[in-house]
């Protein structure tokens, strides 16, 4: 299998695994040791107060942000190893962006067709056949030939889900994927989201939509200054939260 | 005239020294080539030699229909033809010639230039060939000017580096008036015209030939006792270049041919009368269409030059290593930190003296218009990469595009397309920037236009036409790069 050219991977149970994670931009620490495991085909929303460091933790789970300390595993990457083939590793984690990031000077299908196609995994004929299937999934199937710029904020999100599962990931990664966009069109993209966790994805999904991450996460992890104060099932966290700082957040956003 | 007894003294006694000087050339040459003894042959025979000299000093050089003329290049040419050698002239501008000399650019100098203590320092001179001496010139309607007393307070304007020049200033205190330097005889007259400045000082036989061309000038003193003109080569260089140059000259004085060219300049011309605006128009566009067909050249080779290093040194700029990052900062910052026109002066003058190699005015030319360019190029490129959200780059990263790839599919398509207007812009000045090489002699527009009006003195009208000329391509061509933006960055 492809996967195991990188040599330095790793066989364990969990999905994804940090210990100790650090970062520091400047001698402004952001994120100040987090230990996380995640396990096969598991949701995890990430919640707590903007600055706290979600979108950060995010990035460095795919390296787009480099790490200061700690080790982070992913999909049997080890990313704290410089010799591993990060364009490799990220073709297993597909991300989602709270801007949508599509590429404007080209059509919905172009969008998603680009990483097959350069990466050489799918000719262009199956590229397109798969593209077609993706965005069918998502229900935009009539937008094919669409430029994002035509689009409504839910139909672009929907299209950079899409675009992402292009390559075939076994880890999707969701950064307020809904927080930009108009209140009629959060209903839309969070239904593909919890399709996806039905398909059993593992996916790490930063929110603010309390409703939705009680209703399909497997596991709640409530992040404050950069460390995790809290973490457990919707029901436990919701209902019942033991530390003064996730009450108080809770109470502001509920 | 009283002119011509005085040269003609000095002819019979140039004559015998040159004679002397000939010989002494010829058997020193005929003694290192023992096998060449079918012909009289001399060191310059059948060799080459590049000839530089000033743009407009008529009568000595202009351009006549094209053609270089004048008595500097009647000379020359018989010269050569009567001693065996070639000449490649060069028109290069007085000072442009003289630094070319220097840095051996060019063999020799024949450019209407006094014999001086201070030249002999740098330059060997052949034995004199034409006696000056400094007039000075007032407008044809100014009647208040009829002697230096009069100057009083008042500007006069000289050539620099002239002997005008060092005649003004050597009366200057005397007088009470200020000397202003101007590169060329053309731009005098019509500073004089103009008023802003009352006189003139320059050589006689130049402001003679001038007034006689209607150019709007009187002359109102008579001549001052001035220096001899010679024939300059660099110091201690082409020495049977300069032997062959005396020995020529002597045979051209002794067979009369000398005398016929000096008529054919000085003698009283009968006025041309003036052509009118469509006359001049249809003299001057074959000589300007060829200036305005090395714009184009210099233009688009400079433009694609400088598209290269734009996006060489624009890559650098924003790439991750403070190496790179560092060597197109100082980069940019020389070219955008420094005249173009002196990075042309040292790429067509300096660098030469630097490395010991000629460069040719294209060459130089190019090299500085793209390297200026580039620096511009540089900034636009960065800009355009720059101003695309990173945002951009971090969804081709995350789909496991590498950093080309995300640049080639992602960015650079997005930036080229927010570039695109500064690049035309670009191409507009750097066209309009070839009209700086001019003072390296290229012979563009704009220097094609000097040299109409440094023969026929209409400075307005032939500056019009050039341009009109100007601005029919660069609309054109602005024209068509908007077309071509908009249909291939929709
Ligand atoms: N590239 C960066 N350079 C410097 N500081 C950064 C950078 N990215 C993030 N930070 C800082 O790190 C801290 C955490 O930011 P992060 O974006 O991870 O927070 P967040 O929890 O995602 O907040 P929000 O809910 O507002 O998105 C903030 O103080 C932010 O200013
Ligand atoms: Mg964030």
């Amino acid at each position: 299998m492809s996967k195991n050219s990188a040599g330095s991977r790793i066989p364990a149970g969990s999905k994804v695994s940090v210990r100790g994670l650090r970062k520091s931009f400047g001698s402004n620490e952001v994120l100040k040791g987090l230990d996380v495991e995640i396990s096969e085909g598991e949701v995890v929303c990430v919640i707590g107060p903007s600055g706290s460091g979600k979108s950060t933790f995010l990035r460095c789970l795919n390296k787009l942000d480099e790490l200061s300390a700690g080790t982070v595993i992913v999909d049997g990457f080890n990313l704290s190893d410089k010799t591993v083939d990060l364009n490799e590793v990220r073709q297993h984690i597909g991300m989602v962006f709270q801007h949508f990031n599509l590429f404007p000077h080209m059509t919905v299908l172009q969008n998603i067709m680009l990483a097959p196609v350069e990466l050489k995994k799918q000719s262009t004929a199956t590229a397109r056949a798969s593209a077609l299937k993706l965005l069918d999934r998502v229900g935009l199937a009539e937008k094919a030939d669409a430029r994002p710029a035509q689009l409504s904020g839910g139909q672009k999100q929907r299209v950079a889900i899409a675009r992402s599962l292009a390559v075939n990931p076994d880890i999707m990664l969701f950064d307020e994927a809904t927080s930009a966009l108009d209140p009629e069109m959060v209903g839309e993209v969070l239904q593909v989201i919890r399709d996806l966790a039905a398909e059993g994805m593992t996916m790490v999904v930063v929110t603010h939509e309390m409703g939705f991450a009680r209703e399909v996460a497997d596991r709640v992890i409530f992040m404050a200054d950069g460390v995790i104060v809290e973490e457990g099932t919707p029901a436990e966290l919701f209902g019942n939260p033991q530390q003064e700082r996730t009450q108080d957040f809770l109470s502001k956003v509920l | 005239m009283n002119m011509s007894r005085a040269g003609k003294l000095s002819v019979a006694v140039t004559a015998l020294l040159a004679l002397a000087g000939g010989f002494v050339g010829v058997s020193a040459a005929t003694a290192s080539q023992p096998n060449s003894h079918v012909q009289p042959q001399t060191a310059v025979t059948g060799e080459t030699y590049v000839i530089g000299t000033d743009t407009t000093f008529a009568p000595f050089e202009y351009r006549k229909d094209g053609e270089l003329t004048g008595i500097d290049m009647d000379l020359i040419r018989d010269i050569a033809a009567n001693q065996g050698f070639n000449v490649e002239i060069k028109s290069l501008g007085f000072d442009a010639a003289l630094q070319a000399l220097q840095s051996n650019q060019v063999d020799g100098v024949i450019a209407g230039m006094s014999i001086t203590d201070e030249r002999k320092l740098v330059f060997d001179f052949s034995d004199p060939y034409f006696d000056s001496g400094v007039q000075m010139a007032v407008a044809d309607t100014n009647t208040e000017i009829t002697g230096y007393a009069d100057l009083a307070g008042e500007t006069v304007v000289a050539k620099r580096g002239s002997e005008g020049e060092t005649f003004a200033n050597s009366i200057k205190d005397e007088y009470g008036f200020t000397v202003k330097a101007l590169a060329d005889s053309a731009t005098m007259y019509d500073d004089v015209k103009a008023g802003n400045s009352v006189a003139v000082f320059d050589d006689y036989p130049v402001l003679a030939y001038g007034i006689n061309q209607n150019n709007g000038l009187k002359s109102v003193t008579e001549k001052e006792q001035g220096s001899s003109y010679g024939f300059a080569v660099n110091k201690g260089q082409n020495p049977e270049l300069l032997a062959a140059f005396n020995t020529g000259l002597a045979e051209l004085k002794s067979n009369g041919d000398y005398q016929s060219i000096l008529d054919k300049y000085l003698e009283q011309p009968a006025p041309v009368a003036a052509s009118g605006f469509f006359g001049l128009l249809s003299d001057s566009l074959p000589a300007l269409m060829k200036g305005l067909g090395l714009t184009l050249l210099a233009t688009g080779l400079s433009i694609l030059v400088a598209l290269v290093l734009g996006v060489l040194f624009g890559f650098c700029k924003v790439s991750e290593s403070r190496v790179l990052r560092g060597l197109a900062s100082i980069y940019v910052s020389i070219f955008r930190g420094t005249p173009l026109l002196v990075q042309a002066f040292f790429f067509y003058f300096g660098l030469p003296q630097l490395t010991g190699q000629p460069i040719d005015v294209l060459t130089a030319g190019v090299l500085t218009l793209s390297l200026n360019a580039g620096a511009y190029m540089t900034e636009i490129v960065r800009g355009g990469i720059q101003s695309v959200d990173p945002g951009q780059t971090e969804a081709g990263r995350s789909l496991g595009l590498g950093y080309v790839t995300t640049m080639r599919r992602v960015v650079l398509p997005q930036a080229v397309k927010i570039m695109t207007p500064s690049f035309i812009n670009q191409f507009v000045m750097t066209l309009k920037d070839t009209s700086l090489l001019a003072v390296i002699g290229f012979a563009e527009l704009t220097y094609q236009g000097q040299q109409i009006y440094a023969a026929n003195f209409r400075t307005g009208e032939t500056l019009l036409i050039v341009a009109a000329l100007y601005f029919i391509v660069i609309n054109l061509l602005t024209m068509l790069s908007n077309q071509l933006d908009k249909r291939f960055n929709k």
